[in-house]
């Protein structure tokens, strides 16, 4: 029987778009529905996206212009041992070192609405088909397959495959069998207050650094033990997201009064913690609140982990897929990640009209074994760090500390991420480049607030100048990259395994090396400081003058993305 | 119509939700879990049995849904276009 679509998508979050995009470029008709008013309504986060997710995202946001509130180039980690005496130890070594930082960025903190919408209008001007204010509240099933929708308005839409990206909640998921109802210590639930703050001071007091704090239960500064806790802070371009969270239910299977609780900490945080009391309170001015729970510690649980992924005509991506990591508590990557390999696995089923879970197993496959989403689902640091706090065992606090949000965090990521680079660099020699350009574009255009769908001035004005000596030997320099990357792409097919077998053990070797090398890295960046503050002002000046064009990136089919 | 919240600014909540949430009175055994997670303060305990005061300010994080461990609450998202919405998320 005729559908009515090839594609229906459920949510328009950081997935959902993502995927209804990437079907409708292959021409395949594609609905994406969104229960809130307007696109973002319903989506809180963080939010820092880190840089892994842009450079494996799919072109279009690698190459594209998002909106963007501020680079980050890392986190200052306050480890609190006594908020009375001030007995607060910093470790501050996961950061882009200077001259890099601020252009080469660890990531990239926005607001959720405005970013879900920026991929929402892609996947429109794609040719998706968006309908919000739309709940989907069950699915049409035969045999066991679902082919299609009910939405709250009681309307039933035919679709050959549902890619599923409705949030950690996953209702519908569990409604259409796939999937359980998480459980309540798997959830973290996230108390987020959002400040005004002049950008002056934010530049003075943050620069471009997120700030986290841990420490021992009875500070009562950091929400008390479950399977962990946080206290983060983001400096956006002028507001701070301030966000404190707590798993549902602890160990011992208690349930904290969170409503109680969130409110002791919160007051004691902004009255006691000496930078937020002296240099940030006097600045601010609170101008939201709100929650949400997010499913940080489901990777950690064998069994959930091995939950299927698709059914007959259905695929889950993102969060409803448990995919958020529990370290960094970033979902977005994956939630990319994961879009971009349904949506492939999606387009092939469609071809060969087969839409079962036999053919979609292909998709479940990829993501069990996608290498940076099978470390950050099932990093320990943060679980680990309770058993630290109980003891009151400093050397072990301060050591998960520096392996999941310090320089240590070099010793799980660098073999995942080297697996992920190497393929990218034999698809496509030019990637390199084209990270570095991202790079640039994405700081060149949060000087100037200059995004898609809601353009400053930069780019027109700048666009029309020719290049200068600078830009071109900018341009020289990408060059000459390509070229070195071909070069050794076409050395190492001779010694593929000794390159497969390298990238596999870097995390071994920086286990024992890195202990090395550390004070050796902090040295050489405590010497060099002089001179990396004047290159790094100096690049800063050559991305401010700079024609946009020196940035910009032509897609496969001579598409310039930016603009 | 739009409602907002001195409480919680930033927050709108459009009408219309309708009892998005409920309780089954049968299997709640007054535990109180739900009214420790709920930091609008949905929920009160009367007679050890919860119940829904008002869902004016939810912001439909379904943490008291996770919670219950008596799945007694009854927990689906409002009709489309209504419940809570912010710019600041
Ligand atoms: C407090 C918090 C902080 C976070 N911080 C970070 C961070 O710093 N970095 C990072 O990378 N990630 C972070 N995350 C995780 C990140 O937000 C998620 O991983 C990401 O949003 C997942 O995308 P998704 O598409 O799976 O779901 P979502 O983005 O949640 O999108 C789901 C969408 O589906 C819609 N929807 C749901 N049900 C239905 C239905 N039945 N019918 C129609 N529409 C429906 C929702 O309204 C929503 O728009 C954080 C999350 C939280 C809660
Ligand atoms: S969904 Fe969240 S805010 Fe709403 S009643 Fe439940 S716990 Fe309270
Ligand atoms: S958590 Fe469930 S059982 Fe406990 S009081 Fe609330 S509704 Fe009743």
């Amino acid at each position: 029987m005729d559908r009515e679509y090839d594609i229906i998508v459920i949510g328009a979050g950081f997935g959902g778009p993502v995927a209804a995009k990437l079907c409708a470029d292959a021409g395949l008709k594609t609905l994406l529905l969104e229960r809130s008013k307007e696109v973002g309504d319903k989506v809180i986060s963080g939010l820092t996206i880190p840089f892994y997710g842009f450079l494996f995202a799919p072109s279009f946001i690698r190459d594209g212009n998002p909106p963007f509130e501020r680079p980050s180039d890392g986190i200052d980690n306050y480890i609190i041992t006594d908020l009375e005496n001030e007995e607060i130890i910093l470790d501050n070594s996961l950061k882009v070192p200077l001259p890099f930082s601020p252009i080469i960025a660890f990531g990239y903190n926005t607001y959720c609405k405005p970013f879900c919408q920026w991929l929402a209008h892609k996947a429109v001007d794609s040719g998706a088909e968006l309908r919000t204010s739309t709940t989907v509240v069950d699915f049409i099933e035969k045999d066991n397959e679902i082919q299609g929708v009910i939405t709250d308005k009681g309307e039933k839409i035919r679709g050959n495959i549902i890619i599923n990206s409705e949030g950690s909640q996953g209702l519908l998921a569990i409604k259409a069998g796939i999937r359980e109802k998480y459980p309540a210590e798997t959830i973290s639930l996230a108390d987020t207050y959002d400040y005004i703050m002049p950008k002056e001071d934010i530049d003075r007091i943050f620069g471009y650094s997120v700030k986290m704090c841990w420490g021992w239960d009875e500070q009562k500064a950091a929400p008390p033990l479950g399977y962990g806790n946080g206290l983060m802070v983001w400096p956006y371009r002028n507001s701070l997201h301030f966000m404190q969270d707590q798993c549902l239910r602890l160990d011992n299977q208690k349930v904290p009064n969170l409503r109680k609780l969130f409110d002791i900490y919160h007051k004691k945080i902004t009255s006691k913690l000496p930078w937020w009391r002296d240099l940030v309170e006097p600045r601010i001015k609170l101008r939201a609140r709100m929650w949400e729970g997010f499913e940080i510690y489901v990777g950690l649980n064998r069994e959930l982990r091995q939950l299927p992924l698709v059914k007959d005509g259905m695929i889950l991506i993102g969060d409803v897929a448990g995919l958020e990591s529990t370290e960094l508590c970033d979902g977005v990557p994956a939630a990319w990640f994961s879009a971009e390999i349904a949506a492939e696995v999606a387009i092939k089923a469609i071809k060969a009209h087969n839409y079962s879970s036999q053919a979609l197993k292909e998709y479940e496959f990829k993501i069990k074994s996608h290498p940076i989403i099978r470390w950050s689902i099932s990093g320990r640091n943060r679980y680990n760090l309770r058993f630290a706090q109980k003891t009151h065992n400093l050397k072990k606090l301060k050591r998960y500390i520096h392996n999941g949000w310090g320089l240590g965090a070099l010793t799980t990521f660098t073999s995942p991420f080297l697996k992920m680079v190497i393929p990218y660099l034999k698809k496509d020699p030019s990637i390199l480049s084209k990270w570095i350009k991202m790079f640039f574009r994405y700081y060149q255009n949060w000087l100037y607030e200059s995004y898609d769908y809601q353009r400053g001035t930069l780019a027109k004005s700048s666009q029309m100048k020719r290049l200068t000596k600078e830009e071109r030997k900018f341009l020289r320099w990408m060059r000459f990259i390509d070229i070195g990357v071909v070069l050794m792409t076409r050395i190492g097919k001779k010694f593929k395994n000794i390159i497969n077998s390298l990238s596999t053990s870097m995390n071994t070797f920086l286990k024992s090396f890195l202990p090395l090398i550390e004070p050796l890295y902090f040295f050489i960046l405590r010497v060099s400081r002089p001179f990396a503050i004047s290159y790094s002002q100096k690049l800063i000046n050559f991305v401010k003058k700079a024609n946009s064009a020196t940035f910009t990136v032509i897609n496969e089919r001579g598409v310039k993305y930016y603009g | 119509m739009v409602k907002t919240s001195k409480k919680f600014p930033g927050v709108k909540w459009i009408e219309g939700t309708g009892e998005f949430i409920k309780i089954d009175i049968k299997k709640c055994t007054g535990c109180g879990s739900c009214t420790k997670v709920c930091l609008a303060e949905c929920f009160q305990i009367v007679d050890k049995k919860a119940e829904l005061m008002s869902l004016d300010e939810c912001m439909e994080c379904a943490s008291c849904w996770y919670i219950c461990p008596e799945d007694a609450i009854d927990f689906f998202w409002p009709p489309g276009g209504t419940g809570y919405k912010s710019n600041w998320g």
